[in-house]
């Protein structure tokens, strides 16, 4: 009888980012992608408040980034929210499910997004290049978030602080597609996007 | 050689070398195409278009129609380039266009001598009969001996990028009046963007003499340019054109990144494609000078007034050594004061005004030059100009020799940017040209784009639109020299010769004319019977003179005859621009499954299915062609077990209270009553009554359904599903989001599946009783979230199993590991194809939006106890009609012809005729299982036919085949091995 393989987790860009250079934090543009868990929470009809008391979270109305300890919630449409576990285990997301039930529906995204995360001088400019946001720090700084397009890739994006440092979700199958934009883009803007430790 | 010695903004010490029609030219740093060729006495830059007249530069700017060149050579040459926007670069090549052998000699100026048959609407009048002469004869020869340049017809090297731009205030151009309002915006810190089609901020302020703010226009502008430099909160782009307004105050302008340089550094975009949002525009785009009409007044050496002045000015070109200017306005005699200055002589100035400006006149005959006031130009001679015919009233005609003739006809607005969006000009008697009153919202116009023509009053409107628009903006208004604007047009000199109105199209006075009395009379028929302004210029330098004929015509006013409005692009964009980054296989974003990478590795030949790629077979070595390929996967199937990737499958949570109640009404069966742990075949019907899409939903709790639907309708299924929760029936408590990425997914079909799937899940019981056929499970399974589900698309005893995607490639690995003594085999969609064709399923072929569920044979899963999407249209009589063609299958009666997808189904013996014609074959496949072809159809009354035979015609592949019509189920028809 043949062995039981363990199941290996594999990251959307493991195999693009591995031959990309080591980033050093003076770097203009480093990229990792994130291990989180993700999450799609919606709100059952008029429970939105029950939601909130059972997270313990004051939601985003809108499209904000609050965050609260290892969580954070990303309003990504009317009563509905991508939902970020920092340090999540896989079964994180019925724990979730368990934690607001009769508040609020939860499907389980942990695989379905890839979530990079770009920071460095050079982010704000790059992510300007694809997404049709005013990113300017008047209008667009960490808690901003948006769910918008990028070279006809679909995607949920936040700011999470000054550095600056942002987050893009894209389905995981966009992968080698949205890192073929981010290499002809930065070629564009003189820059070499180099790798971050996720 | 008419390079001066001194003045302009050129760099003498540094020189460039450029090519133009295969001879080599010096140049300077600073020159563009147009002003190196000035320079080096190049007088005829081109060929026109249909009288391959030649022609010279008409002015300095992106309105020049003449002098189109095709730049660069090979793959990067690009036609209809205008040489008076080409920065000149070291090493520059460029050829002329249209004439044939050469610039000196044209064969094809013999059309001039046919020019009766050149007229205007001359395609719809001298080709019409025989029609079948237009496309094999008229048309070659047409666009043989007319047209523009050609494209290389190789693939463009250079990438081109994309960006987005967001501002209180753009202003475009930077004139003087766009740079007193950008210094001023910028000063009270709004986020400003400054686009400039040039290289050098200034505009009319880099060409002229006058003095701004105490210093010279060049000098100004370049410390303005150096102080918005400074000002983090303004973006200046130049050689940026804005070619469209858009609604929501969206504008769209291409920048020329490296066009200036012989090619781009590697990685370095050539152009960049911006979509700007402006809170406020100013429109400071200045104006364009008119040319006069008059014959002859297309030949080289004849150019706009403003062109000469900015030739001297600054590139240090003087254009000829014997000049005359034909003006109507003061302007025209300014150019005459920098001719002199410059030390150019001016043989005479010809005012067609009484009374010219009595200063300059006085300047012009102190210095010998001949001033003739009430006089007109009514002619010009010469290959390269001549000499020029003068008339003045009441005098004989005047006959002057000089190599170059300035025409000073007057200034039209440069709106064409605020009439985008269907705002319309007015004819304003001051100005004698067209104004815009009422630009798009949050458009102002400032400056000579406004009417101001004079310096003094562009900058006192350009400071205006600043404070209009930045209420903060308190803006310095500079002192400017003097500069009179007094004009009185005149619209045409009759004459003898052609006088050209569209120098581009070749459109004269006397087409216009002739449009007219053909009873062409409104603009809009009149632009589009001569074809005026309908070339890559637009009609900048011939829209306004051609309504002004068309008016004098039909014996209107200029203000009744109206304008044309302009559509984006204002200027020709090269379509690589628009494309950006998505070009060959990037043209699209590519959907990759978790699986990919192993299905490279096992060899795969991918198809693409909407953006994904998906595994269409394994070829093995030694296997002849795919059918041999598709048979083994088919045959490895049905004798011990194969693998393939559904993960493509849209996958669909339907969460909440009344996930059951919206599935019921979505669905023409029930879905409500599904245990928990069991899996449903569901249709669901458009609105209209027609199949929309299939699919297996799951329940997995009692709030939790997991709906999967066809890979080509995931996204369609998934906003139908919104649609119908949030519009429709805002009422029911359900929630659904699409996680068709979550999950990798792989069928595991064959006798063998079972074995194989129980080594690797040792505590999950996959008996028939503990797990029968539609039976589904989710457990951890090494602590990672499993589901496995009982179901078959392939009729044999088959799961679905499914990891998050982030373990399907391990999961892919361990399937395989877990089969290799089991004989297990992956399979593409071609087998999976073949399977389900052998089993009579339909899918996308026969899910065409044109079958019913009837015809498909779901007619007893139409639930009669509820209601559901489609339900009432469902039974409109059309679609009840019992001979409706009707999902059957088909075989070949001699047991081995071939079978073709699109065949119609005709009775034996009758004609291959649509009126015989009773159904048409959905999809075919290669049995191995039978050894025969087998195809699937839809045939009238079809159901009632099993047993009859037919003729299966394509008359498009030449093939004509028998075929016995049979139970769309060839393979195990009472389902024995997927219940096994």
């Amino acid at each position: 009888m043949a062995k039981v393989a363990i199941l290996e987790p594999r990251g959307a860009f493991d195999h693009i980012l591995a031959p990309v250079a080591p980033a050093e934090s003076g770097h203009s543009l480093r990229v990792s992608e994130r291990r989180v868990g993700l999450a799609t929470l919606m709100a059952l009809a008029g429970r939105r408040g029950a939601l909130a008391a059972a997270l313990g979270i004051a939601l985003p109305t809108g499209s904000r980034r609050v965050a609260a300890g290892d969580l954070a919630l990303i309003g990504i449409g009317p009563d509905v929210w991508l939902t970020v576990q920092e340090q999540a285990g896989t079964g994180w997301a019925s724990d979730l499910a368990e934690k607001v039930v009769d508040a609020a529906s939860v499907s389980d995204q942990s695989s379905g997004y890839a979530v990079l995360r770009l920071e460095g001088a050079a982010a704000r400019e790059l992510l300007s290049r694809g997404a049709f946001i005013d990113f300017h720090p008047s209008g667009f700084g960490p808690g901003s978030a948006a769910v918008t397009v990028i070279a006809h890739m679909g995607v949920i994006l936040w700011q999470i602080d000054d550095a600056p440092t942002y987050e893009v979700a894209l389905f995981r199958s966009y992968a080698a597609s949205f890192w073929h934009w981010i290499e002809a883009t930065s070629a564009g803007m003189g820059i070499v996007p180099h790798r971050a430790d996720g | 050689m008419s390079r001066l010695d001194t003045g302009g903004a050129i760099d003498r010490g540094r020189p460039l070398r450029f090519r133009f029609d295969g001879r080599d030219y010096g140049g300077f740093e600073g020159d563009t195409l147009a002003s190196a060729l000035v320079a080096n006495d190049v007088k005829i830059v081109g060929r026109s278009f249909k009288y391959h007249r030649p022609r010279g530069l008409l002015t300095t700017g992106s309105e020049e129609p003449n002098g189109l060149v095709t730049l660069r050579s090979g793959a990067r040459a690009e036609p209809n380039t205008r040489a008076t926007t080409v920065q000149l670069f070291n090493g520059l090549e460029a050829l002329s266009q249209n004439r044939w052998p050469s610039l000196g000699f044209d064969l094809m100026a013999v059309n001039g001598l046919l020019a009766p048959i050149f007229v205007a609407g001359f395609y719809y009048k001298t080709f019409m009969w025989p029609t079948a002469f237009w496309e094999k004869l008229y048309e070659p020869l047409i666009r043989r001996a007319a047209g523009l340049g050609r494209l290389s017809m190789r693939p463009d090297p250079d990438s081109y990028d994309k960006a987005h731009g967001f501002c209180d205030l753009l202003i475009v151009g930077g004139g003087p009046a766009g740079l007193v309002a950008a210094l001023a915006a910028g000063r009270a810190g709004a986020r400003v963007m400054l686009v400039e089609e040039d290289w050098l901020l200034g505009g009319r302020l880099l060409g002229e003499r006058h003095e701004i703010g105490g210093v010279s226009g060049a000098e100004w502008a370049r410390a303005t340019a150096a102080e918005l430099a400074t000002l983090s909160n303004v973006t200046v782009l130049t050689r940026t054109t804005l070619f469209g307004a858009y609604d929501g105050q969206t504008y769209s302008a291409v920048e020329r990144v490296t066009d200036h340089l012989a090619e781009p550094a590697p990685g370095e975009p050539r152009q960049r494609l911006w979509k700007i949002v402006a809170k406020r525009t100013i429109l400071a785009t200045g104006a364009i000078e008119r040319p006069l009409v008059f014959g002859g007044n297309d030949r080289p050496g004849v150019m706009t007034a403003s062109a000469i002045g900015t030739y001297i000015n600054r590139f240090a070109a003087a254009p000829g050594e014997r000049v005359a200017i034909f003006t109507t306005t003061d302007s025209g005699w300014t150019t005459v004061d920098d001719l002199r200055a410059a030390g150019v002589t001016v043989a005479a100035v010809i005012d067609a005004r009484d009374e010219p400006p009595a200063a300059a006149t006085e300047r012009a005959r102190k210095a010998g030059t001949r001033v003739f006031a009430g006089a007109m130009v009514t002619d010009a001679f010469g290959k390269t100009l001549k000499s020029i015919d003068i008339h003045e009233a009441g005098r004989r005609r005047t006959q002057i020799n000089v190599d170059v003739l300035g025409m000073a006809g007057g200034w039209n607005p440069a709106i064409g940017l605020g009439c985008n969006l269907g705002n319309r000009p007015v004819w304003s008697d001051l100005i004698h040209s067209f104004i815009l009153e009422t630009p798009p919202p949050g458009m102002a116009l400032a400056g000579a784009a406004a009417g101001h023509f004079s310096l003094g009053e562009a900058v006192r409107d350009g400071a205006r639109a600043a404070r209009d628009a930045i209420p903060a903006a308190s803006p310095d208004v500079p002192y400017t020299s003097d500069d009179p604007v007094g004009l009185a047009p005149l619209w045409h000199i009759p004459g003898k010769t052609k006088a050209f109105v569209d120098f581009q199209h070749d459109v004269t006075d006397q087409d216009i004319a002739l449009a007219a009395r053909e009873g062409f009379k409104s603009v809009e028929h009149l632009k589009r019977y001569t074809t005026l302004g309908m070339a890559t210029d637009q009609g900048k330098t011939s829209q306004v003179n051609g309504h002004a004929l068309l008016a004098k015509s039909v014996g209107k006013a200029i203000a009744e005859a109206g304008p044309v409005l302009s559509r984006p692009p204002y200027l020709p964009v090269a379509i690589g621009a628009l494309a950006g980054h998505h070009r060959e296989e990037h043209f699209r974003p590519v959907r990759l499954t978790a699986g990919h990478v192993w299905a490279v590795e096992q060899g795969a030949t991918f198809v693409d299915t909407g953006q994904w790629k998906r595994a269409q077979w394994f070829a093995k070595e030694g296997e002849a062609d795919w059918l041999e390929t598709v048979s083994r996967e088919a045959l490895g199937v049905r004798t011990s077990v194969g693998i393939c990737d559904v993960s493509t499958l849209g996958k669909i949570d339907v969460l909440g209270p009344d996930a059951g109640a919206l599935l019921d009404r979505l669905y023409i069966n029930t879905f409500s009553t599904l245990g928990v742990g069991k899996a449903r075949y569901g249709v669901m019907l458009r609105e209209d009554g027609f199949v929309m899409d299939d699919g297996t939903t799951t329940r997995l709790g009692e709030h939790r359904y997991f709906v999967t639907t066809t890979t080509a309708n995931a996204a369609r299924v998934m906003q139908h599903i919104d649609y119908c929760r949030q519009v429709l029936w805002p009422e029911l408590n359900v929630q659904a989001v699409s996680v068709t990425e979550q999950w990798a997914q792989y069928a595991v079909a064959g006798p063998k599946s079972r074995a194989l799937l129980q080594r690797l899940l040792s505590e999950i019981d996959l008996s028939n009783e503990a797990f029968p056929f539609m039976g589904a499970a989710e457990f951890l399974w090494d602590g990672v979230p499993t589901r496995l589900f009982r179901l078959s698309f392939s009729g044999e005893l088959a799961y679905e199993i499914a990891v998050p995607a982030t373990y399907g490639d391990a999961l892919v690995r361990a399937l395989f590991e877990a089969g290799r003594d089991l004989d297990v085999l992956p399979y593409g969609t071609e087998a999976l194809g073949v399977l389900r064709i052998e089993k009579g399923h339909a899918a996308g072929n026969e899910l065409s939006g044109q079958t019913t569920a009837a015809d498909l044979g779901f007619e007893r899963m139409m639930s009669k106890k509820k209601d559901f999407i489609g339900r009432v249209m469902a039974e409109r009589p059309g679609l009840v009609d019992p001979t409706r063609p009707a999902l059957i299958g088909i075989r070949p009666v001699d047991g081995k012809s071939r079978l073709g997808g699109g065949a119609h189904l005709l009775p034996l013996g009758a004609a291959a005729t649509a009126k015989n014609d009773q159904g048409y074959v959905t999809s075919v496949a290669h049995s191995p299982s039978l050894g025969h072809w087998i195809g699937l159809a839809l045939l009238k009354n079809g159901r009632d036919r099993i047993g009859e035979r037919m003729r299966a015609v394509d008359l498009l592949r030449d093939n004509d085949v028998e075929v016995e019509i049979v139970d769309p189920v060839f393979i195990d028809p009472e389902g024995a091995r997927l219940r096994g």
